[in-house]
């Protein structure tokens, strides 16, 4: 599925924010209760929460659905998309560049030379 | 410093895209290769891509245009007007893809010294975050590749530009 332009921002948004992105990092390692989520941000298990909703809603975290616990994983949707824009300007500034270094080289071979 | 990592940073809460890289040339050379059809046609864009239409008028006023030709024989128009250009340190110009003529972003560019060498820094302001966002996937339908390796990167990127104004 291709998200519109307002899941990307809702995904820039999401990952602006420090804590936010360390309880992405958390998370790589394996799923999380919000107790588990909680602890070393000394926040409380309602901060936590908020936060979790913020990454829920960028598709970039699931829950589960055992109802006492819930824990939160990872989830592709969100990373993807926001991924797939960085890569695409990526790529062509970095061949552009390397391009551009080689020309250089060029260049400078031709004025060395001449 | 000769490291020529590209570094690229989405500001949060702005619309906009910035990328840093450093070149091994001085400024005077390396803003005549950013501005001047004859070295621009040597290295603009992916390689696959055949640049078939390339014109630059780097003064105050004067417009670009650069059309692409895409390995599906697809081809991607691009073009603006400089707006401001105080050669070789500093040029201001508007960027327009055909594909969304209402989107117009306005590209900073500015060549610092930096040593022997130029460090340039490029930022984006488009007019919307969904304008960056169109922008940026207009590439993507061009047939560029998709992954998500370079996330871990980019997180790194951003960590470290927090870190810094910290």
């Amino acid at each position: 599925m291709t998200p519109t332009t307002d899941e990307l921002s809702i995904v820039f948004a999401a990952l602006a924010d420090p804590t936010r992105r360390a309880m992405l990092d958390r998370l790589r390692s394996g799923e999380a209760t919000l107790n588990e989520l909680a602890l070393p941000f000394e926040m409380s298990v309602q901060g936590v929460s908020q936060h979790l909703k913020v990454l829920e809603r960028a598709g970039l975290v699931t829950r589960g659905r055992l109802a006492q616990t819930r824990p939160a994983r990872l989830s592709s949707g969100g990373l993807q998309a926001a991924s797939g824009w960085l890569e695409c300007y990526r790529e062509f500034w970095e061949e552009s560049f390397e391009r551009l270094d080689e020309y250089l080289e060029d260049l400078q071979a031709r004025e060395d030379g001449s | 410093m000769t490291n020529r990592r590209l570094e690229i940073e989405v500001p949060p809460g702005e619309p906009a895209v910035v990328f840093r890289r450093f070149v091994d040339a001085p400024p005077s050379l390396v803003f005549a290769l950013w501005t001047e059809p004859e070295h621009l046609r040597n290295w603009w864009g992916p390689r696959q891509f055949e640049l078939v239409v390339c014109e630059s008028d780097p003064r105050a006023g004067g417009s670009y245009r650069f059309v692409q030709r895409a390995p599906d024989g697809q081809e991607h128009t691009f073009d603006g007007v400089y707006r401001e250009v105080d050669r070789p340190r500093r040029l201001v110009r508007t960027f327009v893809y055909a594909g969304a003529p209402e989107d117009e972003s306005v590209e900073t560019v500015t060549f610092q010294r930096d040593g022997g060498g130029t460090l340039i820094t490029s930022t984006s302001v488009f007019p919307s975050f969904a304008a960056r966002d169109f922008y940026a996937r207009a590439g993507m339908e061009a047939g560029l590749r998709e992954s998500h390796q370079r996330l871990d990167e980019w997180l790194k990127a951003i960590d470290n530009e927090t870190n810094r104004r910290q």
